[in-house]
């Protein structure tokens, strides 16, 4: 009986990932070229000026691999509610597509890595 | 003073490293001054251990920057309270909290159960490996007692843990973490030790609850703190440091269950022990999880060297558990059957089954970056959506277990029986059901079914006090001769409750966001607020600015919001403040986020009706509430364990 | 600094003193074996939780009917093989029983 079980929880979990596909890529600016055009997770550092507002025509700023020596930097745009915790230097993840160079963000999918290690402020659920 | 922390550290070290060692030969060669020297060995490591945390909050409370610790994760002008929490605020102080607590519950442990000389000779052992394992962190690899050059102000500590609930959630997540290693080495060493009954689980019954309850409180005091500090809006964001505290307390549950049946029936052994050894096991990788950022990206794993030790000691442990198991295989086997899939004994089952499947679909979730990253050189994550599909897949049958269980009898139940006793409870749902629907409930699916599973189980609980009660002539007097029947009962009223607040306030919720100049307002789901001004002040370390923002439900007014920022000058860094309105109408939030407040003065205004979402805190009284009745001492089970071990008192 | 030192020096003796208490309160002991069950007191206990069981067991089948959860024919169908288990599980704990099994366990 536990093994009919066993296979019938096996069969939810099969179903589900063959339909819902299986993930979403998190990579970083030195390898997101290679996915244009597809819904990824950018996982990545703020470097230089955040410029624009993303309450009104959408923020924008760079970003570079978190570790590694990859000089490959990502343009970012950004529009939607923005995590207290971001800025310059701090590690992010964000949902969106690359598009003719620039990466466009999802709407609210902004999340920072929060510095001591504990749950990344979200902007939204 | 640090060399005195690093002293009683190592002493602690050898102390742990002495009660696996010594403790291991004198129960293997039956040696009873050693097994006692070494059962004193565990005892004095508590002693040591405690040394060690004095040493350290007395740094910390005296800001002593000398400590790298203390200059990490405070400053000078950090309130005392928040200062002496920032123990356990990095690695090498939650290390040693770990050890703490673990010393500390396994010299209880040991003093309360000196009397059963063979199960604690193989059981010391086993508390002592465990230890041995942070201990060694401790001292040479993660130490909190490293000093330097004092600098002039410490780096303080991140504003959002600047508030009470995280002086308490911590700790009582780790006493939780903890706690489920004692049944765990007690189970181990009645392997050991080749034992075929029960004793390895009375001794540690309450043990079990006591852990389960404060993992429990401790996740809802997280997800309440995320709720008011981290202010997206949500408690429970399925992050990999969430989902560390919920696999172990699913695996707990479960546990908790099964154990009954093999008190009942006898049956079971192999899954109990089974069980147990995984609810550490997953607690062990929810601390891993927690301290080494491993999850977030695969790269920090070599950041952190803490990953890889961690990692060895689970795979030790695994290895040991999964190996003794299976050498003891033959002494486990029942000799007692499931008479009927429709018995008692089946609904735990099917209960057990779920909970572990949804357990481990959580931790598939949370392994599947690291495992895409390591087969396919790319990572791939899962969020949302995955979880919340295993959630109600799980998650909503277990619901309705809940209402079933108590209603069918041991052993095996006629259908006739069923029918009569489920008659009442599946009415009311039906009719629940019926006029959610009509009442518009039906735009989510989950939503609804959760609410009438709800009702089957409300009815169910209600009819088994009312029946009780007829039997047992007065309340007091059913709950005082059937503690851990009733008092389960109240602890599944407190599940209940935070389902129906859980499903209210995601599945029902309405949000809005405008942007709004002083003057204008907006409408969410009845509520009109309205943005009457902005202002400033100053706190003890930081400068808040807030909006003040009238809520008024029809036409009259019922809160004043000040939703806005705070600026944390020391710290560097920003914090949401949000405001919320409980409503007692509806027992749900309004809950106002300040996104954004331009020089202009304009305000951007989010804005989530939550109904029902108190309930998932009051839960949590009830909750506690329903554990201790579980565990109150009761006399004549006391009388009568005391007499089935008094011929047999190992 | 001292302070330090000396704090550090008594807590070592005393953990000292902790470990080797046992040896040093009997260094000549009659028997320093470890207790253990034997093959009887295992049986014994083995017994004594069967007993517990089949108590419990009725008292809980008593309890579901009189709320109501077994009916009076599933009450009746049960009862009978429970107290049956009971009185057995009871009689076998009697001395005289336990020393009639272990002479027919034993090999003659």
């Amino acid at each position: 009986m536990i093994a009919l079980s066993v296979a019938a929880v096996l069969a939810i979990f099969i179903l589900y990932t063959s339909i819902a596909g299986a993930g979403t890529p998190e990579i970083g600016p030195s390898t997101v070229g290679r996915h244009a055009g597809e819904d990824v997770l950018l996982v990545g550092t703020v470097v230089g000026h955040v410029a624009g507002d993303a309450h009104a025509g959408g923020m924008r700023f760079l970003l570079k691999d978190d570790h590694g020596t990859s000089p490959e930097r990502t343009s970012v745009l950004y529009s939607g509610s923005v995590p207290d915790l971001f800025r310059t230097g701090r590690q992010i993840v964000v949902e969106g597509t690359l598009r003719d160079g620039t990466f466009v963000a999802k709407p609210g999918s902004l999340v920072t890595k929060c510095p001591s290690k504990y749950t990344p402020a979200k902007s939204s659920t | 003073m640090a060399q005195l922390g690093r002293a009683a550290l190592l002493l602690s070290f050898a102390l742990v490293a002495y009660a696996l060692l010594g403790g291991s030969l004198a129960a293997w060669k039956r040696r009873r001054r050693l097994a006692l020297s070494a059962q004193n060995a565990l005892v004095a490591s508590f002693g040591t251990t405690l040394v060690a945390a004095i040493v350290l909050w007395v740094a910390l409370a005296r800001r002593d920057l000398s400590f790298v610790y203390v200059a990490q994760h405070t400053s000078r002008s950090l309130p005392l309270g928040y200062a002496l929490s920032a123990f356990w605020g990095g690695q090498e102080g939650s290390l040693l909290l770990w050890l703490l607590v673990l010393t500390g519950y396994a010299s209880l442990a040991v003093l309360l159960n000196r009397r059963t000389r063979e199960l604690i000779a193989w059981t010391v052992p086993v508390l002592g490996g465990i230890a041995v394992f942070f201990a060694l962190m401790l001292c040479f690899v993660s130490s909190p007692f490293a000093t330097s050059a004092a600098p002039a102000d410490g780096a303080g500590m991140v504003p959002s843990l600047q508030n009470p609930y995280m002086l308490a959630h911590p700790p009582l997540l780790y006493l939780g973490y903890v706690g489920l290693t004692i049944p765990f080495a007690f189970a181990m060493g009645a392997l050991l030790a080749r034992r075929t009954d029960e004793r390895w689980i009375v001794a540690t019954r309450r043990w079990t609850l006591a852990a389960w309850t404060f993992l429990g409180v401790g996740q809802l005091l997280g997800a309440h703190w995320a709720y008011v500090e981290i202010g997206w809006g949500g408690y429970y964001a399925w992050d990999p440091v969430e989902n560390a505290a919920l696999m172990p307390w699913l695996a707990a549950t479960a546990f908790l269950h099964s154990v009954m049946i093999q008190e009942k029936r006898g049956m079971l052994k192999i899954w109990n022990v089974t069980l147990v050894a995984l609810a550490f096991c997953l607690s062990i990788f929810g601390t891993f999880l927690t301290r080494s950022g491993v999850v977030n990206s695969i790269h920090s794993f070599s950041q952190s060297p803490l990953g890889g030790w961690f990692l060895g000691f689970i795979s030790i442990v695994t290895v040991f558990s999964v190996g003794l198991i299976y050498i003891r295989l033959p002494l486990l086997r029942a000799k007692t059957k499931l008479e009927s899939l429709v018995s008692r004994e089946a609904t735990f089952l099917y209960n057990n089954l779920l909970l572990v499947a949804l357990a481990l679909t959580i931790l598939w979730g949370v392994v599947y970056p690291l495992l895409t990253q390591a087969v396919n050189g790319e990572t791939r994550s899962v969020s949302k959506p995955y979880y919340d599909f295993f959630l109600h897949s799980f998650g909503l049958p277990l619901l309705l277990l809940m209402g079933i269980g108590p209603l069918v009898a041991w052993r095996r139940a006629s259908l006739r029986a069923l029918g009569k006793t489920f008659a009442v409870p599946a009415g009311v749902s039906v009719v629940t059901g019926v006029v959610l629907l009509a009442l518009g409930f039906g735009s989510s699916t989950p939503g609804l079914l959760a609410y009438t599973f709800s009702a089957f189980v409300a009815a169910s609980i209600v009819l088994e006090f009312v029946r009780g009660r007829r039997a047992a002539g007065s309340l007091t007097r059913l709950v005082a001769r059937n503690r851990r029947r009733y008092g389960g009962y109240i602890v599944h009223a407190a599940i209940l409750l935070l389902a129906i607040g859980v499903a209210g306030s995601s599945a029902y919720q309405t949000i809005r966001e405008r942007t709004l100049q002083p003057g204008q307002s907006m409408q969410a789901a009845g509520y009109t607020l309205t943005y009457v001004s902005l202002g400033t002040r100053q706190l003890q370390n930081a400068q808040q600015t807030s909006a003040v923002v009238d809520v008024s439900r029809g036409n009259s007014h019922v809160a004043t919001l000040h939703p806005g920022k705070s600026w944390f000058p020391v710290e560097q860094s920003a914090s949401n403040d949000v405001s919320i309105y409980h409503d007692p109408r509806s027992l749900g939030d309004v809950y106002t986020i300040a996104d954004r407040i331009s020089k202009s003065g304009a305000l951007d205004l989010k804005v989530l009706v939550k109904p029902l979402v108190n309930l998932v805190w009051a839960a949590g009284f009830i909750f506690v509430f329903g554990s201790l009745v579980a565990m109150w001492p009761d006399a004549v089970e006391q009388r009568k364990l005391a007499d089935r071990y008094a011929a047999v008192p190992v | 600094m001292t302070l330090a030192l000396v704090l550090g020096g008594v807590l070592a003796v005393l953990v000292v003193v902790a470990v080797a208490r046992p040896f040093l309160r009997e260094p000549a002991p009659a028997s320093d074996a470890l207790d253990e069950p034997g093959e009887l007191e295992r049986r014994r206990l083995t017994l004594a939780e069967e007993r517990d069981r089949a108590l419990a067991a009725l008292k809980e089948l008593e309890f579901d009917h009189r709320t109501g959860k077994v009916s009076d024919e599933d009450y009746r169908l049960q009862v009978g093989p429970l107290r049956r288990r009971a009185a057995e599980a009871l009689r076998a704990l009697e001395p005289r029983a336990e020393a009639r099994h272990a002479r027919v366990a034993r090999p003659s």
